[in-house]
């Protein structure tokens, strides 16, 4: 499995002039959004209802962010993201894990077309199903409850399983030969040998998974309560004024904070985002 | 498998197959058995998963799409197919959301497919800071939808938007661009805006195109379009090929993205979302928790599935004549 691992690899190719003209362009293109939500984000109400003009006009107004932090409990929200993210991105990688190794490592009967039914459920309409799962969670009394998502990280993810099995794939054979025959049992093999080999897939399973969930919000929005809901669902719809107006340079303060991790957590570690690109994975 | 053919592995002859090599030394049978049971312990996770949290709620959704249930009173009845009679010959508004989410992937889909990939041939090549421009390229396609959505309703604010300010200096005012019949052209730049997903999975795949290929290509005074066209494409259009796959399937289903949008803030309400932006899922979303019509909605589901399942079915028939195959993969 080729993938982006390294950022300077590359076709040797030099950029003409009009590559750099694109690359300025596309750079303008994806970073205005960015700006403007942080020129909002300083802006004061006064400015904000002066019209567009008036936000170029930066006197940066912290008083924002303490509103974002202060106007919904906020400290209360991003626990329960981060405690929803991390036992997700916990039980999800483990999983995945061990689906992967088996797919990967063990032969038996079926075991291609069950592969295949995990490659087709990638293509199942998640938003589609999360729908009736929720009438389903419902009838079963689990809607406010953190379960949903204990389920859904036990049985692992199919974009991970596929990860795993592609990395355990390519180990050589000999690794696991050798321990055969000194008498080990699978789960030993899987354990001692093959796990501690594969920390950087672990590393990526874990923070895709938990970027996903901490960016998810049609899941806590349908499943969880106005108390133990997400930051996410807390973002989007708090920060109004008594009337129910949204107060858009709290807002846009809030958006700021909510997907601060995010971003931190992805210029952090780039090269595991990048490196877990499906692409190669699905040629030929 | 047959039996027959599984004897004839056993001489070691498929270098693949290690199960069957390994029946040699340790006795046949049960060294096969053992195996296949321990592989079923380690995708139990996911086996029992695939049923619990995958068939059962979509078979669950057809059962509940042959009654009238309203989600929480006990009187319901079987009604049949009439749900799906209903959508069919009445609702000419289910009708007008699913072609206007049929006409959105069509727009988004080749725009992200190819705009990424033309990213992606511009950060591929030697070009001064390419590891910041993947990175900044790529990051917006991992901010979260919240984030993203606050952020879009900020630029076509009414009053204190960039895009706004901008319409204003071409003497274009006070207009709600977030409703009809803008809210649509909205809810598509803001899609596009996170097609660095698209250029990540495009870049990893150019990477794998031997550099021999461009040198052999330039000798032959093959210009550089040249170049793009008659072999950079067609060597990854299965990366392609997936990515249009996904990329429908993502498009077709989206909801969360019109809703966050809607110029509304008491986003828990999505009957405000503008018409122009009422994609097929947020009719669906609509019938579940404003009408409350629980049967009606799952039937829409399950006519979704079956159009989902119909175009990916075509777009395979489709791929056999425009996707290239590496004979022997990689």
């Amino acid at each position: 499995m080729a993938t982006v691992s390294q950022t300077d690899v590359g076709s040797s190719h030099k950029a003409s002039a009009w590559s750099y003209i694109g690359a300025i362009v596309a750079l303008t293109a994806f970073g205005i959004p960015v700006i403007w939500l942080i020129l909002t984000a300083l802006a004061s109400p006064s400015q904000i209802s002066e019209g567009t003009a008036g936000l170029l006009d930066i006197h940066p107004r912290w008083q924002n962010f303490v509103d974002a932090v202060t106007m919904i409990d906020f400290t209360a929200y991003a626990g329960n993201s981060l405690f929803l993210s991390t036992l997700v991105a916990t039980l999800s990688t483990i999983s995945s894990a061990t689906v992967g190794f088996g797919f990967a490592r063990l032969d038996a009967r079926g075991r291609k077309p069950l592969f295949s039914v995990v490659v087709a459920t990638m293509m199942i309409p998640n938003v589609a199903l999360l729908i009736p799962s929720y009438v389903l969670f419902s009838r079963l009394g689990l809607v406010g409850t953190y379960w949903p998502w204990v389920f859904w990280g036990l049985s692992g993810f199919p974009y991970l399983i596929f990860l795993f099995r592609q990395f355990f794939a390519a180990i050589p054979v000999e690794l696991e030969d050798a321990a055969i025959i000194d008498g080990c049992g699978w789960w030993r093999i899987y354990l001692l040998i093959f796990l501690p080999l594969s920390r950087p897939v672990l590393l990526t399973s874990f923070l895709l998974s938990f970027t996903m969930t901490w960016g998810d919000y049609l899941a806590p929005a349908l499943l969880l309560n106005l108390d133990n809901t997400t930051l996410a669902v807390a973002t989007a719809t708090g920060y109004l004024d008594p009337r129910g107006n949204g107060l858009l340079t709290v807002q846009a303060a809030g958006a700021l904070l909510y997907m601060l991790p995010v971003v931190v957590i992805f210029l952090y570690a780039q090269r595991y985002f990048m490196g877990s690109s499906i692409g190669s994975g699905v040629k030929g | 498998m047959s039996r027959h053919r599984r004897l004839a592995t056993v001489a070691g002859h498929s270098p693949r197959d290690r199960g069957r090599r390994l029946r040699v030394a340790k006795g046949p049978r049960r060294w096969q058995r053992r195996q296949g049971r321990t592989f079923y312990v380690f995708v139990a996770p996911w086996v029992i998963g695939f049923v619990i949290l995958t068939l059962a709620p979509i078979i669950y959704a057809f059962g509940v799409s042959l009654t009238n249930y309203d989600g929480s009173s006990s009187f319901w009845r079987f009604i049949g197919f009439r749900n799906y009679v209903e959508f069919f010959t009445k609702d000419t508004d289910g009708w007008a959301s699913l072609l206007r989410t049929l006409g959105y992937a069509a727009i988004v889909v080749p725009l992200s497919v190819a705009g990424g990939l033309a990213l992606a041939i511009l950060v591929n090549q030697r070009i001064r800071a390419r590891g910041a421009l993947r990175a900044l390229f790529f990051l917006p396609s991992v901010v979260p939808v919240v984030a993203t959505a606050i952020t879009f309703r900020l630029i076509f604010n009414r009053d204190a938007g960039l895009f706004s300010g901008l319409m204003g200096l071409f003497g274009v005012h006070d207009v709600t661009w977030l409703s009809d019949p803008w809210a649509f052209y909205a809810l598509v730049v803001m899609t596009l805006w996170g097609l660095g997903g698209g250029m990540i999975i495009s870049l990893a795949a150019l990477q794998d195109v031997p550099s021999e290929l461009e040198e052999a290509a330039r000798l032959d005074g093959a210009s550089r379009w040249r170049y793009i066209r008659s072999i950079l494409v067609p060597l990854i259009s299965p990366v392609l090929y997936f990515q249009v796959v996904t990329g429908i399937i993502a498009a077709l289903q989206m909801l969360v993205q019109p809703l966050l949008l809607a110029e509304t803030n008491r986003i828990a309400s999505s009957a405000q979302v503008p018409t122009s932006s009422t994609l097929f899922m947020v009719k669906v979303y609509n019938e579940f928790f404003i009408s409350n019509r629980f049967g009606y909605g799952s039937a829409m589901l399950w006519i979704f599935f079956l159009v989902i399942l119909i175009l990916t079915l075509l777009l395979q028939r489709l791929s056999r004549r425009f996707v290239f195959y590496q004979v022997g993969g990689d």
